[in-house]
């Protein structure tokens, strides 16, 4: 039926303003769904397979040195099907600059195939079994960049007090390494400082002194295997040599980044199209209904002609129909645009072995699905009217709207103090009730979609704060290899640089409650402790509401993780061991005298002589918090340089700048929320006050003619969309704060929690951008008012 | 006796373009409109006795020519000015009253008062037309003739020197017809000056003046000596 298609291109050039808005929104929709899609589709099938193509373990532990023939008691115990024995330890190396950084030492036998956490070379070669040219060795992509290190360079590493040269083949990647931090303290990858030194297990052996033994053991299990069970076993077998850690892939810090990263990406892909998916549904159920409404006599003329509903039905649909294929179209392109961008960001992020971009056939065929979904069946509700319309009564005239009082009115004091002009839009909103609710939600998601971005930036802004500014208030962190005598501190005491200093001693720990005498099952949590003097200045610890502790003479202040692990309280007595990795382990049971929250990382606060105590020794630490004159920065840096004892220096300045650097990327995703949010507010209210002004054409011309001034007509209107957008900012924010706080719940990991923090600043700057959409949507109609005819109301009705 | 002119119409014309096609909606024409008159414009459809309505009512300018309200020019007039002389002087009565339908008949008026400095009060206006105990009804709950008389009491509230009535019994009944034409005579009588547009030559009756019109033409002003009240008048 050509003519009926020839009406339909008609009906979408006459509505051709409202049609653009609808495929903008659906485009915008379809858009994010593709992209946040297709990047979380990539980034999971690529994580997978590298997981499986290099046997990612399932199971960790992590020993302080034990002969390699502990790996087949291991390999016994009932449920393990493979284990990996091997040493990793972290090594300082020499960077070009002469100053220090940490290599991740992890040694593979050859041939690595059959092993679990193999690697997967991604330039240069594998390396051999050391010949005449000395040791070959494998880094990771980022480290090398970062260093600039090709095959052929050498890198100096210190292995115990020596220097050694090693020959750089290659780079490699590994599924234990795909997002590569130092540990959960950190921040971001650090890949000038950090980075994974891969090398045949033999020369391991020889640079870290460790014939015969290995540190570690990666085991695969059978699915669904008992975890704790065989966690038993094994630290059983591996009591002797001193069990260390013992987790399972869940707190394996890069498999935990990328959960938390694809979480996030899962999340949002379902969550934010959907606004605009209800937002345009909302949109055409209106449009289609008041088109019908319109066309009333036209439609009974069809079906008068002999046209039946399934016909006229089709006629109808093929409006939102046209909408849904336009935005889909528009949007996968789109869409698999921005994807790219995605892809290119976690290429900078993530060591991963191949490129993780490509077109995803199945996201795109989904939105196409989701968006007819969305236009049809909006449009059938819409085209109910349709069946409804007998043709001899529809040719006559419609009766005309009736007004009537509504619920508002009975409050009578409020009611008797509005003008005529309030009354009015009072009325005409609550008639059209839908088109308000529809409005009002739109405004709303724009406002949730708004906050999000200021939220993200908010929240971070603020860990940024409380990381920089309240906790760590050194400028570096100098971490040695072995502990120092408190004695050794005066030789640093002679350096002008320094303004304040202050020890530390870090023991990784095991904390378990006491529950002395009851029967109750003993569950332990790995933690590190820091052992601080009483009165500490350069490190702010704080509970959850902000305020100050200090650290205790003689209790512990225990981390807020581990505390609601083990369900411990502030008076309750824990017995912690320490996991030196060198000595024997002690224990110590400490009573907890206070729960602090850090938003990273974090651990547990003692005084250095309760740490002393705990080690059995006493005056010994292993890190010193220094604060630095900042013009003597430079001069304090190459001091350093000259020193081998020093395993790692973390500047703090470096790692804001670092940050910072991190930031740009956010802000870009910021912006793009921001523009995305603002074109939906723009849409809605563009569309709602469009409707609004057709369908009362005729009144408004009657006033035009009573001698009301076009001003005065826009102001009648704003009037409105007024009403509709603080009904909808009052909606938007309680309900996006709400939103960001279920959002950080699903994507919360082990690793950080991220603060629902919402600055108020926030909510008024994201009313304010809220109020700038709206009008600038309100401000397109405005035109329009020129069209009032004067004379259209002297015409008939209709 | 003589009434003074409230508004000169010199040789004014209209044409409007309808795509291509250029109407000439009224050829030219000269008229005056006399203070408290009550005017009766008839005609067929397309006899430009509305455009005519319209030019007097400043909801449109003449092609050519001059229009005089009061000794000032309202055919040079700006959109603003034009707003301002309907705000001021213009009360308008719609065939089909065109009441804001979210409002009660008290609103509708009150829209209308709060346009201009010193108004009616609602009350005064809608006894006037005789329905203060229907104030607060919604135009769809009261009759055709009712609505009218809301629509009359709006135009008047604002005491406007004009009263423009377009068909104003063109979609009542006889009987309510009759008694808005009585109102209108009233009105009149209070000092109003009444313009009526009509296919309905019977009305002429009751006007002192009537003019006739055809094909955007005014064939013939007709002083009527004896006007008739309404209530006699019969068609």
């Amino acid at each position: 039926m050509q003519v009926l298609n020839r009406r339909l291109i008609r009906m979408i050039w006459n509505t051709r303003g409202q049609f653009l808005a609808l495929i903008a929104i659906v485009m915008l929709g379809v858009l994010i769904y593709i992209s946040m899609t297709t990047a979380y589709m990539n980034l999971s099938r690529s994580q997978q397979s590298f997981y499986q193509e290099n046997e990612f373990a399932d199971y960790f532990l992590h020993v302080v040195k034990a002969p390699e023939a502990e790996i087949k008691r291991v390999a016994n115990i009932p449920g393990v099907v493979q284990v990996t024995g091997r040493i990793q330890k972290d090594i300082s190396f020499i960077k070009a600059d002469g100053g220090r950084g940490t290599l991740r030492l992890t040694s593979y036998k050859l041939p690595v195939e059959g092993e679990l956490n193999q690697i997967q070379v991604d330039s240069g070669r594998m390396f051999a079994r050391e010949g005449g040219q000395g040791i070959e060795v494998l880094v990771d992509p980022k480290f090398a960049a970062a260093n600039r290190l090709k095959p052929g360079s050498l890198i100096k590493v210190i292995a115990g007090s020596r220097e050694v040269s090693l020959n750089v083949v290659g780079t490699a990647v590994s599924p234990e390494f795909i997002y590569l931090m130092k540990d959960s303290a950190s921040l971001m990858p650090e890949p000038e400082e950090f980075g994974v030194l891969m090398m045949p297990h033999e020369n391991a052996e020889q640079i870290t002194d460790m014939q015969g033994q290995i540190n570690q053991f990666l085991l695969k299990l059978v699915p669904g295997a008992d975890e704790e069970e065989i966690k038993e076993q094994a630290e059983a077998i591996l009591e002797p040599y001193g069990n260390l850690a013992a987790y399972n892939r869940d707190k394996q810090l890069s498999h935990l980044s990328l959960k938390g990263e694809l979480e996030g990406l899962r999340v949002s892909s379902r969550f934010l199209p959907l606004i605009f998916f209800l937002v345009a549904a909302g949109i055409q159920f209106l449009l289609l209904g008041r088109m019908i409404k319109a066309q009333r006599s036209s439609i009974g003329v069809m079906k008068a002609l002999g046209l039946g509903n399934m016909r006229i039905v089709m006629h109808f649909l093929s409006y939102p129909v046209c909408v849904s294929l336009l935005g889909s179209l528009l949007g996968s392109i789109f869409g698999i645009y921005l994807a790219s961008i995605f892809s290119q960001m976690y290429a900078m992020f993530f060591n991963l072995p191949a490129s993780i971009g490509g077109i995803n056939g199945t996201a795109i065929l989904y939105s196409v699905i989701l968006t007819l979904l969305v236009g049809i069946s909006s449009g059938l509700l819409a085209c109910r009217g349709i069946l409804l319309i007998q043709p001899a009564e529809a040719m006559r005239t419609a009766a005309p709207v009736g007004g009537g009082s509504i619920a508002l009115e009975k409050l009578s004091f409020f009611w008797n103090s509005l003008n005529s002009a309030w009354r009015m839009s009072l009325r005409t909103m609550f008639r059209n009730r839908t088109r308000f609710a529809v409005t009002v939600l739109g405004v709303a998601g724009t406002v949730v979609i708004l906050l999000m971005a200021f939220f993200s930036s908010d929240a971070t802004d603020y860990m940024m704060e409380r990381h920089f500014s309240m906790e760590n208030r050194y400028d570096f962190r100098v971490t040695f290899n072995a502990p120092l005598k408190q004695s050794d501190i005066t030789y640093w005491q002679q350096w002008e640089e320094i303004e304040a200093m202050e020890a530390s001693l870090q023991v990784p720990i095991k904390v378990s409650k006491d529950f002395s005498g009851s029967d109750e099952k003993i569950r332990s949590e790995d933690d590190s402790l820091q052992g601080l003097r009483v009165g500490q200045k350069l490190l702010g610890i704080y509970l959850a509401d902000g305020q100050e502790l200090q650290v205790p003479e003689n209790g512990v202040l225990l981390s807020e993780r581990t505390a609601k692990k083990l369900a411990v309280q502030v008076g309750d007595w824990i017995w912690v061991e320490s996991k030196m990795g060198v000595g024997p382990s002690h224990q110590a049971r400490l009573k907890v005298t206070g729960i602090p929250q850090a938003l990273l990382g974090g651990g547990s606060y003692v005084s250095l002589e309760t740490a002393n105590r705990l080690l059995g020794e006493s005056r010994l630490f292993n890190s010193l918090l220094l604060k630095i004159d900042t013009a003597k920065s430079e001069q304090f840096k190459n001091r350093l340089k000259n020193m081998t004892a020093i395993s790692s220096v973390l500047s703090r300045t470096k790692e804001r700048a670092n940050w910072d650097k991190m930031m740009e990327s956010m802000i870009f995703f910021i912006g793009v929320m921001i523009l995305f949010g603002g074109v939906l507010g723009l849409v809605i209210i563009y569309n709602s006050s469009l409707m609004n002004f057709n369908e009362r054409k005729k009144e408004l011309a009657s006033l035009r003619v009573i001698g009301f001034t076009r001003q005065e007509i826009g102001n009648l209107l704003f009037k409105e969309t007024a009403v509709q957008a603080i009904a909808g900012i009052i909606i938007g924010l309680p309900l996006g704060r709400w939103l960001g706080g279920l959002y950080i719940g699903a994507v919360s990991t082990d690793l950080y929690t991220m603060p629902v923090i919402i600055y108020t600043q926030s909510y008024f700057i994201v009313a304010g951008c809220t109020i700038i959409f709206i009008l600038a949507g309100f401000g397109l109609v405005l035109p329009k008012l020129k069209q009032i005819d004067l004379v259209e109301a002297l015409k008939n009705q209709d | 006796m003589e009434k003074p002119v409230l508004m000169r119409l010199e040789n004014i014309s209209k044409q409007y373009h309808m795509g291509e096609v250029i109407v000439e909606a009224l050829k030219e024409t000269s008229l005056d409109i006399y203070a408290g008159e009550l005017l009766v414009i008839v005609g067929p459809s397309g006899s430009g006795k509305s455009t005519l309505l319209n030019l007097v009512g400043g909801m449109d300018k003449p092609s050519s020519g001059q229009i005089f309200f009061n000794g000032k020019e309202l055919s040079v007039a700006g959109d603003q000015d034009l707003t301002m002389y309907r705000r001021q002087e213009i009360g308008f009565v719609f065939q089909f009253y065109n009441l804001i339908p979210d409002l009660t008949a008290a609103e509708n008026v009150a829209l209308a008062a709060e346009l201009v400095e010193e108004p009616l009060t609602v009350d005064e206006a809608l006894q006037g037309v005789g329905l203060l105990e229907r104030s607060r009804h919604f135009p769809s709950q009261l009759s055709g003739g009712e609505q009218q008389r809301v629509s009359i009491a709006r135009a008047l509230v604002k005491k406007p020197h004009f009263l423009l009535c377009d068909e104003p019994t063109g979609a009542l009944d006889y009987q309510t017809g009759k008694s808005i034409l009585g109102l209108l005579d009233r009105v009149k009588n209070m000092g109003t000056t009444v313009i009526i547009v009509t296919h309905n030559t019977a009305i002429a009756a009751m006007a002192e003046r009537v003019i006739r019109m055809r094909s955007g033409d005014i064939i013939e002003v007709l002083v009527n000596e004896n006007p008739l009240p309404p209530e006699r008048i019969e068609w």
